[in-house]
């Protein structure tokens, strides 16, 4: 024998989480070598509990195609899991952005404006964020909150995963709108703009207050903004606007990591 | 016996409320019942020890951890079990994927280890043979003990469950008692019901709460005590009678001062909690 599964491999092994392939070397060598059935033996839990844990691994319900996809992508299963029990990264919240921008995309090809299209983005995020963590629209908030994982952890999991996919969805619609160029990108830092807003607001005026002060805010900028146009694009998405929005964006985020302990108790609208 | 919570002078206000008014007490291992009115302020009194509110004065702590810092906040909610008065579930995850979600938030990350404990509270509290089927079609009882075993993931030593027999039937209420029982072998339980019964079943201790504060604290009998001597039977419902209702043999129950020569019956632990509660606006007529 010139080789021995080492002992680290052996736990692992006995656990049940030695990966293939040296879960197959070590199959093939524990049946031909004594000495290391013998340190197997000796590193094994008892054997009552390794077989309830691998009977339980066998017995865990297959996760859902939304699940195994994040897995798929990277992501920690406990993480996958997390992720899957944010209400709206559900196909019906998904679907219904997806109607609403193409409809929008419909808009702006008839109108020969880019306008409503770029008002209507940032708003999308920040509505996907605000329905993403607190009682009106997770169950399981009052479950979440009392849990040792910090609620500003939480928190980010899900509004990094429901920006990600709100932000592809809308980068998606600005592929179709391709005579704009590079103006169709406007609603971008808008919608950081909003969305760390509304985040940061959140622990003072509570998660359904912050977020429609925040979306009305920008409905009222969009339509002074609007009225006091002179055929050119509206104020927010000139450069100077552009500009105020980055500097919103990075505000609010030094404001939301300033107020992040105030997550990890019930918000203000649950108590 | 040691104190498993320790709280003094809790107070928390919502506005012009007093939710809690200088709240004190000791929780010891085993089953104690928290029984008052509708906005007594219990599930304030089991959000705050359950860290999930803040009070705005007084101080508490859990299996000797003060959630007063964020580091001891964290420490409380390792050991802690929460059901809530109306938990919520995600309708799509099965019983499994549920408690599993809850697992992850107790931060048992380690996959088979998790599994195997989801496992082992779905099989504590009957749920093994339906651990794959979708939590939308389980009955309100199959529900309820989905959450309680979301609530013994980590096998917490503080257990706080708010009205959890609550919509429950008969039967169902009883498999629940034993639940709640077994829960309560070797852990410190607090039990926030409006069912008496569930306080003379389970409870060895219990605590009445009324306007934010804590009006009775000691034992079932000790309860049922308060009203020895002030319960008596009557052919008519005696006027002056804090509660008074006609019995299934027609003569009247009636809790009170008694009128000298009237028959006077064994008080229960029912009688005791309103006797207590008098001069809260609560009589029961019939």
């Amino acid at each position: 024998m010139t080789w021995h599964v080492s002992e680290a491999d052996l736990r692992a092994y006995a656990r049940a989480e030695l990966a293939a392939p040296m879960l197959w070397s070590a199959d093939t060598h524990l049946a031909s070598c004594a000495e290391c059935r013998a340190v197997l033996a000796e590193v094994s839990e008892p054997v009552d509990l390794g077989w309830e844990r691998l009977d339980a691994e066998l017995d865990a319900p297959r996760p859902g195609l939304f699940e195994r996809l994040l897995v798929r992508l990277g992501a920690a299963d406990h993480t996958a899991r997390l992720l899957a029990a944010t209400p709206v990264l559900r196909r019906s919240w998904l679907a219904s952005v997806v109607f609403l921008l193409v409809a929008t995309v419909f808009a702006v090809h008839s109108s020969g404006s880019p306008t409503l299209f770029l008002a209507l983005a940032p708003l999308l995020p920040l509505a996907g964020v605000a329905a993403s963590y607190g009682p009106a629209l997770d169950p399981t908030y009052e479950m979440a909150v009392v849990s040792p994982v910090h609620g500003f952890r939480l928190l980010m999991i899900r509004t990094v995963a429901v920006l990600t996919a709100g932000l592809v969805l809308n980068g998606l619609a600005t592929l179709a709108l391709p005579s704009y160029g590079l103006r169709a990108l406007a609603w971008l830092l808008p919608a950081l703009a909003l969305t760390a807003t509304a985040l940061a607001l959140t622990p003072r005026f509570g998660p359904v207050l912050a977020p429609a002060l925040v979306g009305g805010a920008w409905a009222a900028l969009i339509a002074i903004a609007d009225a006091m146009a002179d055929g050119g694009s509206l104020a927010p998405f000139t450069a100077a606007g552009q500009g105020a929005a980055a500097t919103v964006a990075a505000l609010a985020a030094g404001l939301l990591y300033l107020v992040r302990d105030r997550f990890d108790v019930f918000l203000r609208s649950a108590a | 016996m040691t104190s498993t919570v320790s709280a003094s002078g809790l107070s928390l206000h919502y506005g012009g409320t007093r939710a809690l008014d200088e709240v004190s007490l000791r929780l010891t291992p085993g089953v104690t019942g928290l029984i008052g009115p509708n906005g007594a302020g219990k599930t304030t009194l089991l959000r705050v020890l359950a860290t999930a509110v803040p009070p705005q004065r007084g101080e508490f702590t859990v299996l000797g951890h003060d959630p007063g810092s964020l580091r001891g906040r964290q420490e409380v909610r390792r050991r802690l079990g929460y059901l809530p008065q109306t938990p919520g579930f995600h309708p799509d995850f099965t019983a499994f994927e549920f408690v599993d979600y809850v697992a992850i938030l107790k931060e048992l990350n380690q996959r088979s280890a998790r599994h195997g404990e989801v496992r082992r509270v779905l099989d504590e509290v009957g749920l093994g043979e339906v651990r794959g089927r979708k939590i939308k079609k389980l009955s309100g009882g199959m529900r309820q003990r989905v959450a309680l075993a979301a609530a013994l993931v980590g096998d917490p030593g503080f257990l706080v469950l708010d009205e959890p027999t609550v919509g429950l039937d008969p039967e169902q209420r009883m498999r629940f008692r034993e639940l709640i029982a077994q829960a309560g072998e070797g852990r410190t339980v607090l039990l926030s019901t409006h069912q008496t019964e569930d306080v003379a079943m389970l409870c060895h201790r219990v605590l009445v709460m009324a306007g934010g504060r804590i009006h009775f604290d000691g034992t079932p009998a000790e309860l049922a005590a308060q009203a020895a001597g002030r319960v008596w039977s009557s052919a008519e419902r005696a006027p002056h009678a804090k509660a008074g209702w006609r019995t299934g043999t027609g003569t009247f129950r009636n809790v009170g001062d008694p009128p000298p020569g009237a028959e006077l019956l064994e008080p229960t632990l029912e009688d005791g909690y309103l006797l207590t509660l008098d001069g809260y606006g609560m009589a029961v007529t019939a």
